[in-house]
């Protein structure tokens, strides 16, 4: 695609990031990545998320009956994400994402009202998946408002229908007319306080207890804002709502990030912009909104795979092969079978399967006749510098006036998590590591040691008893759990359930994914830090200072 | 010991030296005159120890002997006591001819220890055992430099020995530098504690700079042997095999004992993928479809919203209604007359007929009436009428 940058080696490095870290944050005006669409906010920051070749979405590896990465509570993780749909997406003419923000427990009284319980466990488990959810980028809950996070633009134009299906037959729940505080007044509250705004937006005056209110923020009192779109009377709560969703056109017009998209909104969402000061608004947009405009919602820009050179030279029938294996390694649960895609199969396919993958920062790695994808050694050892700069750029937005003030909250947990930029560890916690190391040494180390795994694989039948993670290390239980937790949301490890006492955790699915280098590494970590003074791990020194 | 004069008392303590090496090797020896080639023959020495220690004073017949060994073959167990009686293992509780009960040496079972753990681990708690000890033993004040010198010469030559041993493995195969290797490599303790020993003898007796010498140039050569072997195995053994080389103890230990930070510095410089699963659209929408519904409420059948009490009031409830009624059913069937047949009252329609049965039935329970019902013990059968069996009975005014 016609990228306006040519990343050079940033690019794979930048969607390592993005795998491992989630959505990447982009400083004001900094353009995607190739490869990504930009969630642009209207003060010019950002978020970047990958975008799959040719408009497939993961639900492919279902066409081919590949199983992808198991999600935890599937049924009730997705039916909370349509309650968050039903709250979030009032507008249904336009595009589900950005929305506008719902009080939490809108959310959970939809989802109340769609399953018809109302116990406390019905609660935990919602609240449960409304926090698996936001792990995911999928919802973005932050101070009790729930808002639909990055992922959600990834949705395809095709699937908005059934969407909007979906949320028209949602049942509504029956609310109590009189609620302590209206929804509005809730979300109102809670979006000042997470950015130092100015109190131009102190008059919350909401009348219904309705979101669409704050749809219509587009206020008098920035007016200054060149993005200002919606011809609306000055009752607006917040400057943080939503007006205008630009789509990405599937045409190849605005692949410039910073061009304007209102050129290419469709018409049916041409009066929603119709006062819009449409082309040569997009131009001062950059100007004015570092004058801390404030208003409406996020655009979706950009966002081709950049994979058209490689792909181009193929006719449609090895283009549908190469998309269908390059989705299948990069999403499925477990190695496929090269028998099953013809672009493992066949030599010259694979090695261009290699080069979309290389634009990822990805290699296949092989078990025999079956492949998966993993990071590429190198890219996984770039020690984020590029990432650290951005990240740097992007620490602003949570500060500045966004109107993604809540939103920045899903580049907040990657920061907090202690990522801190750097690409190494992704967004995994000390606690998280230290039970991962833990699992390992247990389910196989130990059993290595004793001759019962012969394989080359850091995946493991043995599991480590849940007991001898609580009694036997140096980990607080309270740490324990929610590491546990959040190693088995990413996949990192697996919950083996095998009556009363037996059963545990074993490596999970991602062990997968380690090239062998990295697994090679993985035991050089593992003797260095449990055997420092032995003969190996002097080897294993020796051997590292001499290359 | 040939310079020696030979003595009694000098061949009796020959005698008892070798008595003991004898019986420390008994238990691996497949005859008196080899050693083992079969390790079941060494469980089988264990197992009969066993059962001595825990026969006591009662010592052991060979019956018994045979019995705690049962889990053996025959040929085997006769062999392997033989033999080890052959080397005083086992020998007779007193020594008298046809002596029946046996007793165990207390020398053979510390032997079999000992060769057990030097087993495990190719020796390297005896060394550092024996280490601990030279070191105490050079520290007293009491001990000449004599003692020291000696001392300082065995442990060159262990270290030299066992250096060797481990050149040797390392440029022979794979396979067996891999099985053996890490039972005979040291630590870096090991080392430690040794060059810690050569330093106090070297402080100590200065003059014994030589055998000193000779003592740390064993040490390092030890510890390069060790190195060597441990970066050949690493080099060869790939992916798989090195997480062998540590002992499961060292890895229960690790998890055990290591602080958090240790633990997840493991991972350090590894990434692994944000959780990042796929909610398409029709999986959504699935999801909703299969929402577990609540069961809903058993819905009440329709009722009038007009006050109903149904048929109640066309029933007369007054306390003696009942036996009124029954009266005068009663006086209606006899007529008059004292008694009547049933088959005459009853009449050919059998849905009445019960009921005027039934009726019947009650006024013959009820003694306050005056009626009784007696049956005689005919009984017509006609296939053509309704009912088709019939008894004979009759009603009667008692009264």
């Amino acid at each position: 695609m016609s990228t306006a940058q040519q990343p050079g080696a940033a690019g794979p490095v930048a969607h390592v990031r993005a795998r491992s870290g989630g959505p990447l944050p982009l400083g004001p005006g900094a353009p995607a990545p190739a490869g990504m669409i930009r969630l642009t906010w209207p003060d010019s920051t950002g978020q970047a998320l990958p975008v799959w070749p040719d408009g497939v979405t993961p639900a492919l590896l279902e066409e081919y009956q590949v199983a992808p990465a198991p999600v935890e509570r599937a049924g009730e993780t997705r039916r909370v994400l349509a309650a968050v749909l039903k709250c979030c997406w009032t507008d249904l003419s336009v595009d589900p994402w950005p929305g506008s923000p719902a009080p939490v427990e809108l959310v959970l009284d939809t989802y109340r009202a769609l399953i018809g319980r109302t116990d406390d466990l019905m609660r935990n488990w919602a609240v449960g998946a409304l926090r698996r959810l936001h792990d995911s980028a999928w919802v973005v809950v932050d101070d009790g408002v729930v808002v639909l996070g990055p992922r959600c633009a990834l949705w395809p134009v095709e699937a908005h229908a059934q969407l909007q299906e979906l949320v028209r037959r949602l049942p509504s729940p029956d609310r109590a007319e009189l609620t302590v505080v209206g929804d509005a007044d809730i979300v109102a509250a809670a979006m000042p306080t997470r950015s130092a705004v100015p109190a131009a937006s102190a008059e919350s005056t909401v009348p219904t207890a309705s979101a669409e209110s704050i749809a219509s923020a587009g206020s008098a009192a920035s007016t200054e804002s060149a993005v200002s779109v919606m011809p609306a009377p000055s009752t607006g709560s917040t400057r943080s709502a939503p007006a205008v969703s630009a789509r990405p056109a599937e045409s190849a017009g605005s692949t410039v990030p910073t061009a304007s998209v209102e050129s290419a909104v469709p018409t049916a969402f041409a009066e929603a912009v119709a006062s819009a000061p449409s082309a040569e608004s997009a131009a001062p947009a950059e100007s004015a909104v570092s004058a801390s405009a404030v208003v409406g919602g996020g655009r979706v820009e950009g966002g081709g795979a950049g994979f058209d050179d490689l792909l181009g030279a193929y006719d449609e029938r090895r283009r549908a092969e190469l998309v269908a294996a390059y989705m299948v390694v990069e999403h499925a649960a477990e190695p496929v079978q090269e028998v099953r895609f013809a672009a493992l199969r066949d030599p010259a396919l694979r090695h261009t399967l290699s080069e979309m993958l290389a634009r990822r920062g990805r290699v296949l790695v092989q078990y025999r006749d079956r492949w998966i994808s993993g990071y590429d050694d190198v890219c996984a050892a770039t020690p984020g510098a590029s990432g650290r700069d951005e990240a740097a750029a992007a620490s602003l937005p949570p500060a500045g006036p966004a109107g993604a003030a809540g939103l920045t909250g899903s580049a907040g947990p990657a920061a907090g998590a202690g990522g801190e930029g750097s690409v190494g560890g992704g967004r995994l916690g000390v606690a998280e590591r230290a039970v991962l190391t833990l699992v390992l040494v247990h389910s196989v180390a130990i059993p290595r040691a004793e001759g019962l795994l012969p394989e080359d694989s850091w995946l493991s039948p043995h599991p480590t008893p849940a007991d001898e993670l609580r009694r036997h290390t140096q980990l607080p239980i309270g740490e324990l759990e929610a590491a546990l937790r959040t190693l088995r949301h990413a996949g990192l490890l697996a919950q083996v359930k095998a009556g009363e006492e037996a059963g545990g955790y074993v490596p999970g699915p991602q062990f997968h994914r380690l090239t062998p280098s990295a697994r090679r590494r993985l035991q050089e970590e593992l003797i260095l830090a449990a055997g420092p003074n032995t003969p190996l791990a002097a080897a294993v020194r020796a051997r590292r200072s001499a290359r | 010991m040939s310079e020696q004069p030979l003595t009694l008392d000098a061949v009796l303590t020959d005698e008892a030296v070798l008595s003991t090496y004898r019986r420390m090797f008994a238990a691996l020896a497949r005859d008196s005159g080899a050693v083992v080639d079969d390790p079941v023959l060494v469980d089988i020495a264990e197992t009969l120890f066993a059962a001595f220690a825990e026969a006591g004073e009662e010592w052991l017949t060979h019956e018994q002997m045979r019995f705690a060994c049962r889990a053996y073959p025959g040929e085997q167990f006769d062999n392997r006591l033989r033999v080890l009686k052959g080397l005083g293992a086992i020998r007779e509780v007193f020594p008298k001819p046809n002596q029946l009960r046996y007793r165990a040496s207390f020398t053979s079972v510390v032997g079999l220890m000992f060769i057990r753990r030097m087993m495990d681990d190719g020796g390297q708690s005896e060394m550092h055992r024996l280490l601990a000890l030279e070191d105490l033993n050079v520290a007293d004040p009491r001990t000449t430099m004599e003692e020291a010198r000696q001392s300082a010469v065995n442990l060159a030559r262990a270290f030299r020995l066992w250096a060797l041993e481990l050149i040797t493995l390392t440029t022979g195969t794979i396979e067996e530098l891999r099985e053996q290797a890490p039972k005979l490599w040291g630590t870096e303790e090991i080392a430690r504690r040794a060059q810690g020993l050569h330093g106090t003898i070297l402080t100590r007796w200065p003059e014994l700079d030589r055998v000193c010498t000779d003592l740390r140039a064993a040490i390092y050569a030890y510890s390069d042997a060790s190195r060597r072997a441990a970066g050949r195995l690493a080099d060869s053994a790939g992916t798989t095999r090195n997480l062998t080389l540590l002992p499961t103890e060292t890895w229960r230990t690790f998890s055990q004992t290591a602080s958090k930070e240790r633990l997840a510095a493991v991972l350090d410089g590894f990434v692994f993928d944000a959780p990042a699963p796929w909610h398409d659209p029709a999986a959504v929408a699935r999801a909703v479809d299969e929402a577990p519904r609540p069961a809903p409420a058993q819905p009440t059948p329709p009722r009038s919203t007009l006050p109903d009490p149904g048929p109640s009031d066309s029933l007369d409830t007054s306390p003696g209604a009942a036996v009124e009624r029954l009266r005068e059913m009663a006086e209606s069937l006899l007529g008059g007359s004292a008694r009547v047949a049933l088959a005459d009252v009853l009449g050919p329609d059998w849905v009445t007929a019960r009921r005027v049965l039934a009726d019947l039935t009650s006024i013959d329970l009820r003694p306050e009436l005056p009626y009784r019902l007696t049956w005689s013990d005919e009984l017509s059968v006609d296939p053509g009428r309704e009912p088709a069996w019939l008894s004979r009975g009759h009603l009667e005014r008692t009264r």
